[in-house]
Parts: C-alpha cells; structure tokens; sequence
C-alpha cells in the first residue's frame, strides 16, 4: 500500500520557484509544513541510500540508518541478500536496535521481550503462554518491511513506496558518472570501518544543494582550508571552457577535467600516485572522459540527500531533523583493491580535509546554520534567493549524458535539484512525476554508448 | 613506546608529589594555551612523534568485540602526527578562517589527574578527564566531555606531550564542527 498522506490538501509547490528565472522561494527551508510534506512526498517515496555492502559482509551484519525520520535496519540475510526494515516493534512501539552496528541472530525488544529474526519476522514472544489461540497470528505481526530495496555497484538502497520505479530508473543515466566513484577499477568500492554524525542547526537541502552544484563557494569558503592544505596556496582558477554541470533526474555532478585537483587537496602525495598508476587502466574501463571527471576538483549528490567529493573520497548522507536541523552522517569510501596502506592514508586525509574537524568541513556548517536560521524572520522567510547563476550556459555535450551546464561555477545542478524537488512534491503518485530526461543507457550497461557520440 | 603498545600500557601509580605536580602543571598550561588560542606554543610542548587521537566511537552491543579504541584504521576525528596537527592549525593562521571570526570563547577544565610511571624512567602515563566549553557569536554553545590517556615523554629535562587518545563521550557529535582541541 502506498504511504498514505495524512497532511491536508497540498499548495502547488512550483510556486515556490522560477527555474527560468532562477529563484528560489526561502520558505521552502523554513516552513514546518512544508518540511512534513518532504517526509511524505520525498522521503517516503524516493530510493534511499542505506549502507554500503561492505559494512554488512556477513548473514546478521546489521546497521540502523534513517529513511527520512523512519528508523531502520538494514541486515544481511543467511542467503547473502539483505532486508530492511523498521526499527520499531509491532507491539506498542519500542526500539527493537539500539547499536550503530553489529551482528545478531536476533532483535528482541527490551519492553516485553518480542524476538523478531534478521528477515524482521516475529518468532517469539516472552511469557507466550498468556496468548490464547486467536489472538495473534505471529506471521502478520513483524517488523515492517521497505517496499523495494536494490544495490547499484555496492551502495544499497531502499524505497517505503511500492509503486517507485526501479533503482536503476530512479538512477537513470546518474548511473554513468557514478561509476567514475564505483567502478574505476576491478574490485569496485569499500567504506573504511566507523561512521562519524554530527547536528547542524540547517535544512537538509543546504548540504544536498551545497554539494550538487556549489563551486563557487570552495575557493572563498574554503580559502583558508586551501591554504592550509597547499602549501598557502589559494583555490587554482577554474577552467570555465572545460568543467561542467550534469543533472539527472534531480541528481547531480559539477566537475573540473584536469583529473586532479581533488585527490591533490587530500594532502597524501601517495594517493595521487596510486592513482597515477591506475588511470591508464581506468580510461580503458571508463573511457578517457570519466578517467578525467574523476579527481577532478568535483562535487556531487544524489536525490534526495546522498553526497560525495570523489577524488576526497568523503561520503555522506544529510538526514533530516525538521526544518531547522540535520543530522549528517559521514563515511569514507575506498578502492577495495588498494593496499591498507593506501585506504589508511586516504582515511587519514579525509578527516583531515572533511571530518567535522576537516580543514575544509569546519567552515561550512556556519553558512548553512546562518543561511537557515535567518529565516525564522517571518519577513526575511518572503524573499526570494538568487540562484540564476549561468543560466544562459546550457550545452549539448557529445560524450556526457544528462542536462550539461558549461563552467564549474554554476547554479544549474541546484535549479534542477528544486526542480525535482517540486515535482515530487506536487505528485500524487509517481505517475505524476515528469520525465525531464530522456534516458540514455539502458539495460544495466553504463559503459560509454556510441548513440552518445554521434550525438 | 609504539602507539598501539601505549593503548594497552599500564604503569605504575606515582609517588612522587614533584612528578605529579610537574605533571598537572604541564596539563594545566596546554589547556590554557588552548583558551588563549596559541596554538603553536600548545605544539610546542609536543615531542615530533606525537600521536594525537581521537576514533569516532559507534553505540556498539557490549558483546560486540569491535576496537573501536584502539584501531588506527577506523574513522577517527584526530589521527594525527604533528604535521597533519600543524595543517589544521595552519588553517586558523591564514586570517580567512571565516567560522572563527569573531572569534569562539574557550575554556578547557581538566580534573581527575592520575601519573604512572612505566618501565621507561623517561616517560610517564597520564590519565584526565576534560570538559570543553565554547561559546561563540550570540548563543552558539558547546559542551564536550570525556577522557584522556597521554604518554608524557622527559626529553632535554623538559615533558613532553608525545601520546594522547580522547574518548568523546558523544555518540552523535552535537554540534555542527570541531574546530577545537583537547
Ligand atoms: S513494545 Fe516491544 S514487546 Fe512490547
Ligand atoms: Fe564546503
């Protein structure tokens, strides 16, 4: 059954912006009602990025995760699949998982002792004696199920919303820029061990949008963790010609093409070697664009709030907390073929760079603190903000698939994020959700295709 | 004394009042240090080798067996050696540190202070709990708390910081950074 709306009837959320124009209303950051309907129209019905398959290798691995403001776990089954469901008992409620993590044969809840196993079933109740016949049957009392959940190249995800089209559809052809992080070389990915969370008092949207498409903010924002980071050295001139956005279906990549910039702000000179030495490899694998959208100074997210910096191998989900909070949980993702040696150097770099006491990190959280709280002003809430940035610079790319925006330092990945936001607010069903995009690739194939070339 | 063998180490409860006032003195001028933002004074009582760490630490079932303490390898806020330190620090110098600017009101509290002296005459455990306070602009507010083990080692006369792992006693970091020190 699709999640039922309990909220009234819903305003026209396109209202809220002017893609052409390049505005964006504030109180869509602010508004408490609105911030609900998120819950219903977005996170209730998008794929959701839960774990990475490493993190869970063996039958009752488990994490607990968020899928909007719903607790979940995610657990590796003994047939090497995984479940997820949520993490609340059928009987009046109560947790059933307490721990970020771990490994268990069973969940059984502290209040009055129900036992559900790692597929969610409920299996046994503490003193079932005072059960009489007909009072339960245990089949229809466990843990509620996601409606769909699907990996793409290890990261898995789930949707509550069973009439959501595949993952692979959902992806669309995001696809093809997600194997420059997945699949750029044999062995695909890993996540390093741990997760680190931290509270920012700003709406989710601001890291999503932050990270999709905001370019321009590193080389003033992030001046000082430049410095820090090079030697002293400032952000080097971005290419405006050669570095791009590309949106898909609300998900998006701004890059560079020098294949660099990003590993070289890590600060781990054998890194950038290590990566030296498989690029050749890589192209061959990806073809020579992606050998050079990866490593590039880049940002990316994927819709709703799923966030990465490739060459920085930083991965992340912005969870949200209301309107006026998020709850950001960081990971770091490596190449599983790397020596330990290298993953360690890269774990170091990372929360060096973009750990909550990163060079580059610490500075962020203020702006989306401030850009957020200011409009608790019910006057300053009825602007409007400037998001018109390149707006005229649309292109036909031969070789990138996606709406491709030329010059890194742009606002089209964050107008297409809005836009996709107000589509799937204004849906009744995913029916409703226009196609703004023609997919490319089809099949589960996503290695170059010459229909793009010819382009 | 390597890293990993510092973890697990354990000394021998100090007897000499000198030694241990010495000790809390040195504890006591860090933390000011750090109130006052000199940073580069508060390195400065660092040996070359130092190790400064802090692993980010899950909520984990008691039979749950993982190290989350004591393992290099993990997500960790601080892992550092005094060049990867000096890169933060550097940052906070460049006068484009907008998230401090104004400037964030410190003050560190350390209590709990126990000495052990080990097998090497020259180098000393130190045990201490820390409370973390900063305010900055109008109402931003943050209050960390946990524990700390430290290898203090005796080089030209002088201790020095050359160990320290910090245990927040935080799951969630509740706060949006940690552009601060321990
Ligand atoms: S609430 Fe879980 S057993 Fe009663
Ligand atoms: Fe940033």
């Amino acid at each position: 059954m699709p999640i039922e709306n309990m909220s009234g009837p819903r305003p026209d959320y396109s209202r809220y912006m002017d893609i052409e124009k390049g505005w964006v209303d504030r109180r869509i950051f602010a508004d408490q009602a609105i911030y609900e309907q998120e819950l219903y129209q977005i996170f209730a019905r998008c794929w959701l990025f839960l774990a990475h398959d490493s993190q869970i290798p063996k039958p009752g691995d488990f994490i607990t995760t968020h899928m909007g403001e719903d607790s979940v776990i995610v657990v590796r089954q003994k047939d090497n699949t995984v479940k997820a469901f949520l993490n609340s008992c059928t009987h009046r409620g109560n947790k059933v998982c307490f721990a970020d993590a771990g490994n268990s044969r069973r969940f059984v809840c502290n209040y009055h002792g129900w036992s559900f196993d790692t597929a969610g079933e409920l299996t046994g109740m503490h003193e079932e004696y005072c059960y009489e016949e007909g009072d339960i049957n245990k089949a229809d009392w466990g843990l509620k199920q996601v409606a769909q959940i699907d990996s793409y190249k290890g990261l898995i995800f789930a949707t509550f919303d069973e009439t959501a089209p595949s993952l692979e559809t959902f992806l669309g052809d995001f696809r093809w820029y997600l194997d420059a992080l997945l699949d750029n070389e044999e062995g695909g990915t890993e996540f390093v061990g741990g997760t680190i969370k931290s509270v920012i008092g700003a709406n989710w949207k601001f890291g999503v949008e932050n990270f999709i498409g905001d370019a321009l903010h590193a080389g003033w924002t992030h001046d000082s963790g430049c410095r820090a980071m090079n030697n002293g050295e400032p952000f080097p001139p971005v290419d405006m010609q050669n570095s791009f956005h590309a949106s898909v279906n609300g998900h998006g990549w701004e890059f560079g093409m020098e294949g660099v910039g990003d590993i070289f702000l890590l600060g781990r000179p054998k890194v950038m070697e290590y990566y030296e030495r498989i690029r050749p490899q890589m192209a061959k694998r990806l073809g020579e664009v992606r050998s050079k959208i990866f490593g590039s100074v880049a940002s990316a997210s994927i819709f709703p709030n799923v966030s990465f910096l490739p060459g920085i191998h930083t991965f992340r989900t912005w969870n949200p907390k209301g309107p006026y909070e998020l709850e950001l949980k960081t990971f770091v993702i490596v190449n599983k073929e790397m020596a330990e040696e290298i993953k360690d150097d890269i774990t170091k770099g990372v929360m060096c760079t973009f750990g909550p006491g990163g060079a580059f990190e610490m500075d962020d959280g203020e702006n989306w603190e401030n850009c957020t709280t200011v409009n608790r002003g019910v006057v300053t809430r009825q602007e409007k903000l400037h998001y018109g940035c390149g707006i005229s610079r649309k292109i036909d790319h031969p070789d990138m698939p996606g709406t491709i925006y030329r010059g890194q330092y742009n606002d089209s990945n964050q107008r297409l994020f809005y836009q996709r936001w107000a589509d799937m607010m204004n849906a009744q069903g995913w029916d409703d959700v226009p196609e703004r995009h023609k997919s490319q690739l089809n099949g589960r194939a996503t290695r170059d295709i010459p229909s793009m070339k010819k382009a | 004394m390597s890293i990993v063998a510092y973890f697990k180490e354990e000394g021998t409860a100090a007897t000499s009042v000198e030694l241990i006032s010495e000790v809390e003195q040195r504890l006591y001028r860090e933390m000011r240090f750090l109130d006052d933002e000199e940073y580069r004074k508060w390195t400065d009582m660092m040996t070359a080798d130092v190790h400064y760490f802090m692993p980010g630490i899950e909520t984990r079932y008691r039979k749950d067996k993982t190290d989350q303490m004591n393992d290099l390898s993990r997500m960790a806020y601080y892992n550092d050696n005094l060049e990867e330190l000096g890169k933060r620090i550097d940052r906070l110098e460049t006068g484009t540190a907008w998230s401090e600017d104004p400037a964030t009101r410190y003050c560190h509290i350390i209590s709990n202070i126990e000495v052990e002296t080990t097998a090497n005459p020259d180098e000393v455990l130190v045990y201490s709990n820390f409370l973390v306070y900063r305010n900055r602009l109008e109402r931003d507010e943050d209050t960390l708390i946990g524990n700390r083990k430290d290898l203090w080692r005796r080089e030209d006369g002088v201790l020095k910081l050359a160990r320290r792992r910090i245990l927040l006693k935080q799951n969630v970091l509740i706060s949006k950074n940690m552009n601060v020190y321990f």
